[in-house]
C-alpha cells in the first residue's frame, strides 16, 4: 500500500487516491448493475414465478449488491475495519432473515394437542 | 497490620493538589455571538445541543397535552371529554410525539451532542455540519408530523399497523409517516457522528478502558441507531407505497402480509426501546458514582453490558407479536431470547447498587432522580419479563399492564434519567445553579406522581382492562380516576423544572467549574465552556471515576464536594465527605 517514505503531507495522506477507479471502470460496473436489473425484470415478466426464478433473481440481486458494495462503496480499497463493518452488517441482515424465516417456515407446523 | 497513622493527622491519600478554579472565561460559547443566525447556522456541538433541547422541550409539552386529554377522557366510563374518534387521534399523537420526537432524540441529541466531545477531550464532534444537518432534518420531520396532527391527526396508534393504516384509515397517515421517516435520518446522522467521534477524537490517554460510562452507553445507542433505523425507514416507505400506489405489500386483500409489517416494524422498534433507555443508563452511571463518592463498581461489566444490550436487543422483537399469528415455535424461541436481555440489564442494576453500598451519599436533585430511575427501571424491567413469558402474555397482551410496563421503563426510566442528566449538567451548560430546594422537591414530586399514575394501571391491566379503548366497564373507574389524579401530580413535577430552570438563568448563583466535584473531563472546562472547549488538549492519566483517591481524569485533585443537607445547596458549606479518602488507621 502506501509507500512509507512518502511524507505525510501529500494531498493523499492515506494512500487511497492512487487506486481510485477510473470513470470508465465505474461506468462498466454501473452498466452491469443496470443490465442485471433488466435481466431480473425480464425474468419476472416473461417467465414468471417458477421454482427456479425466485432463487435466480435473488442471486442476481446479491451480485448487484455485491458490485455496488465492492466498487461504489469502496470496499475494494477498504482497510480491515471497513471490511469488518461490512461483514457485520451482513451478519445483522442474517439475524433479520433467519429469525423472519424461523417464523414463516414453521407456521404450518401445528402443535399436537 | 495497621498502618501507623495517628488519628487526627490529615489524610494521606489526597496526593494531588486541588487545581485553582479556572477564571470564568469572558468569552464562552453562549456569549460569543448573539444574532439569531449565529444560532441557526452554528456548527458548535454545544449550541446544537441547546437547539435540540429547545425543540424537544416543545414536543414534550405537546405530547404532554395529548396525554392529559387521554387521561381526562378516561375519568368516566363513557369518555368524559372526547369523541371516540378524537380519542384515537389523541393517544396516537401522544405516542408519536413522545417516542419519535422526544425520547429518541432526547439524551443523544441534547446531552450526547453537548457532552461527548467534552467528556473525551475533543473540540467538537467529528462532523459538525452533519450535526447541524441532523437538527434540520429532525425539524423537517417534526414539521410533517406536526402538520399531520394539526390537520386532524392520525388514528392508528403509534405502531401504524396495516391493513388499517394503509387501507381503511381516513386520517392523515401519509404526512405523519413521512415525518417519522424523515426524522429517522436525523437519528442515523447523530448516531454516526457520535460513533465516529468516539473512535477518532479521544484525547491522548483516553483509552477505551477510561471512557466514561455515558460515552459507552451512547456508543451502544449509536450502534442501534445505525443498524435498526434503516429498517424502519424501509418499512415506512413500503407502507406509504402501499397506501399511495395500492401495491400489495402488507394488505392481504391485495396480496400482502400484515405480519410482515409487524416483523419489520418491531425489528426496529424493539431495539429502539434500547435507543431510549441506554443513554439514560449512561446518565445514571455518571450520577450514582459522583453522589456516592465511590468508584463505580464493575466498570467493565457496566460498559460491556451496554454493548450486550445493543446486540441482544436485536434478537427479541417478536415478543410483541405473540398473539398476532406467528408460528408457535417462533413464539417459543422469541420468548426464550427475550429472557436473555434481562441479563445485561440486571448486571447494570447490581453494579449500581454495589456502587451505592457504603458510599457517602448526598441527595441532591440529580441523585434523587437517579435513585428513582433505579427503582422504577427495576419494576419496568421485571414486568417486561412477565410479558415476555409466552403464557402470561396471552393474558396480558394489549392490556393496561403493557401500558404500565412501558411507561415504567420509558417515563420512570428514561424521562427521569433525562431530568437527572439535565439537573446534573445544567450548571455546566448554562453556568448557573438552579434552586437546590425546589429541585429536590420537584424530583420527589416526579417520582411520587409517577407511582400514583402508573401503579393503578398494572392492577387494572392485570384484571383485563384493554388498552386504547375510550370506554370501559364501571369496575375500572376507580383505577382510572386514581391514575388521572396521579398524573396531575406528575404534571406538577414536570412543571416545576420548567419554571426554576429558566429562572436560574437570570437569578441563579454562578456555577463553579466543578460544582459536584465530579471526575470527568467536562468539569475541567469553565462553566459555561469556552467555544473550543479546552485551551490545551487535555492529557488523560486516570480512569473515569477515581473518587476513592479523589482525582479527576487528569490526575488533579477534586474541589470540596457539595454538602449533604441544608437549603444553601451545592455552593454552601460542605459536610464530612472525606470518608473514602481517609486512611483508617
Ligand atoms: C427487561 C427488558 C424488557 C423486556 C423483557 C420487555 C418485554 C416486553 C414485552 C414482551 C412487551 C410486549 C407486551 C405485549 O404487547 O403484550 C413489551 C412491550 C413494550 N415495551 Fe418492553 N421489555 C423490556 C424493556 C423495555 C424497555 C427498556 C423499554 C423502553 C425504554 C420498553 C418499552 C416497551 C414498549 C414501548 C412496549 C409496548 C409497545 C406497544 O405495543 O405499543 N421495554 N415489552
Ligand atoms: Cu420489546
Amino acid at each position: 500500500m502506501a509507500d512509507p517514505t512518502t511524507p505525510a503531507t501529500t494531498n493523499d495522506p492515506h494512500g487511497i487516491r492512487k487506486d481510485v477507479d477510473s470513470p470508465g471502470q465505474l461506468f462498466v460496473v454501473f452498466a452491469t448493475v443496470l443490465g442485471l436489473a433488466l435481466v431480473n425484470v425480464f425474468l419476472s415478466q416473461s417467465i414468471g414465478p417458477t421454482k427456479f426464478t425466485l432463487p435466480l433473481q435473488l442471486a442476481i440481486g446479491s451480485v448487484q449488491a455485491g458490485l455496488v458494495g465492492y466498487y461504489f462503496m469502496h470496499l475494494r480499497q477498504g482497510d480491515k475495519v471497513v471490511i469488518l463493518t461490512a461483514l457485520s452488517s451482513l451478519f445483522w441482515m442474517g439475524i433479520l432473515f433467519v429469525l423472519f424465516m424461523g417464523d414463516y417456515m414453521t407456521r404450518h407446523l401445528v402443535v399436537s394437542q | 497490620m495497621s498502618i501507623a497513622v495517628p488519628h487526627g493527622t490529615p489524610a494521606l491519600a489526597t496526593t494531588s493538589p486541588v487545581p485553582p478554579e479556572p477564571a470564568p472565561a469572558p468569552v464562552n460559547y453562549l456569549n460569543v455571538s448573539h444574532t439569531i443566525w449565529s444560532w441557526l447556522f452554528t456548527v458548535d456541538h454545544k449550541r446544537i445541543g441547546l437547539l435540540y433541547l429547545g425543540s424537544i422541550s416543545v414536543f414534550f409539552i405537546i405530547g404532554g397535552i395529548f396525554a392529559a386529554l387521554v387521561r381526562m377522557n378516561l375519568m368516566s366510563p363513557n369518555g368524559a371529554i372526547l369523541t371516540e374518534d378524537a380519542y384515537n387521534r389523541a393517544f396516537t399523537a401522544h405516542g408519536v410525539m413522545m417516542l419519535f420526537f422526544f425520547l429518541i432524540p432526547a439524551v443523544p441529541g441534547v446531552m450526547g451532542n453537548f457532552f461527548i466531545p467534552l467528556m473525551i477531550g475533543a473540540k467538537d464532534l467529528a462532523f459538525p455540519k452533519l450535526n447541524l444537518a441532523s437538527w434540520y432534518v429532525f425539524m423537517i420531520g417534526a414539521a410533517f408530523s406536526g402538520w399531520a396532527v394539526l390537520v386532524g391527526g392520525i388514528d392508528t396508534g403509534w405502531t401504524l399497523y396495516p391493513p388499517y393504516s394503509s387501507r381503511s384509515s381516513q386520517s392523515n397517515i401519509l404526512p405523519g409517516v413521512m415525518g417519522v421517516f424523515i426524522s429517522g435520518f436525523s437519528s442515523i446522522m447523530t448516531g454516526l457522528n457520535i460513533m465516529v467521534t468516539i473512535h477518532k477524537m479521544r484525547a491522548p490517554g483516553m483509552t477505551w478502558g477510561r471512557l466514561p460510562l455515558f460515552v459507552w452507553s451512547l456508543y451502544g445507542t449509536s450502534l442501534i441507531q445505525l443498524l435498526a433505523t434503516p429498517v424502519v425507514a424501509v418499512t415506512l416507505l413500503l407502507l406509504m407505497v402501499e397506501k399511495a400506489a395500492g401495491i400489495g405489500i402488507f394488505d392481504p386483500t391485495i396480496g400482502g402480509d400484515p405480519i410482515l409489517f409487524q416483523h419489520m416494524f418491531w425489528f426496529y422498534s424493539h431495539p429502539a426501546v434500547y435507543i431510549m433507555i441506554l443513554p439514560g443508563m449512561g446518565v445514571v452511571s455518571e450520577i450514582l458514582t459522583c453522589f456516592s463518592r465511590k468508584n463505580i463498581f464493575g466498570y467493565h461489566a457496566v460498559a460491556w453490558s451496554s454493548m450486550g444490550i445493543a446486540v441482544v436487543g436485536f434478537l427479541l422483537w417478536a415478543h410483541h407479536m405473540f398473539v398476532a399469528g406467528i408460528s408457535f415455535y417462533a413464539a417459543l424461541l422469541f420468548s426464550l431470547l427475550s429472557m436473555l436481555v434481562a441479563v445485561p440489564s440486571a448486571i447494570k442494576v447490581f453494579n449500581w447498587t454495589a456502587t451505592l453500598y457504603r458510599g457517602s451519599i448526598t441527595f441532591h436533585a440529580p441523585m434523587i432522580l437517579a435513585l428513582g430511575f433505579l427503582v422504577l427501571f427495576v419494576v419496568g424491567g421485571l414486568t417486561g419479563l412477565f410479558l415476555a413469558t409466552l403464557g402470561t402474555d396471552i393474558h396480558l397482551h394489549d392490556t393496561y399492564f403493557v401500558v404500565a410496563h412501558f411507561h415504567f421503563v420509558m417515563v420512570g426510566g428514561m424521562v427521569i434519567a433525562y431530568m437527572a442528566g439535565l439537573h446534573f449538567w445544567w450548571p455546566k451548560m448554562t453556568g448557573r445553579m438552579y434552586s437546590d430546594w425546589w429541585s429536590r422537591v420537584a424530583a420527589i414530586i416526579m417520582i411520587v406522581g409517577f407511582f400514583l399514575t402508573f401503579v393503578p394501571q398494572f392492577i387494572m391491566g392485570y384484571h383485563g382492562a384493554p388498552r386504547r379503548y375510550p370506554n370501559y366497564p364501571q369496575e375500572f373507574q376507580i383505577y382510572n380516576v386514581l391514575s388521572t389524579a396521579g398524573s396531575s401530580v406528575l404534571g406538577l413535577g414536570y412543571l416545576l423544572p420548567g419554571i426554576y430552570l429558566p429562572l436560574s438563568l437570570f437569578f441563579g448563583k454562578k456555577a463553579t467549574a466543578n460544582p459536584w466535584s465530579a471526575t470527568g473531563l467536562e468539569w475541567i472546562t469553565p462553566s459555561p465552556p469556552t467555544v473550543h472547549n479546552f485551551d490545551a488538549t487535555p492529557v488523560v492519566v486516570c480512569g473515569p471515576y477515581e473518587y476513592a483517591i479523589g482525582v479527576d481524569q487528569m490526575g488533579r485533585g477534586l474541589p470540596e464536594p457539595p454538602g449533604p443537607g441544608g437549603s444553601d445547596g451545592p455552593t454552601g458549606p460542605s459536610g464530612p465527605m472525606k470518608k473514602e479518602t481517609e486512611v483508617v488507621g
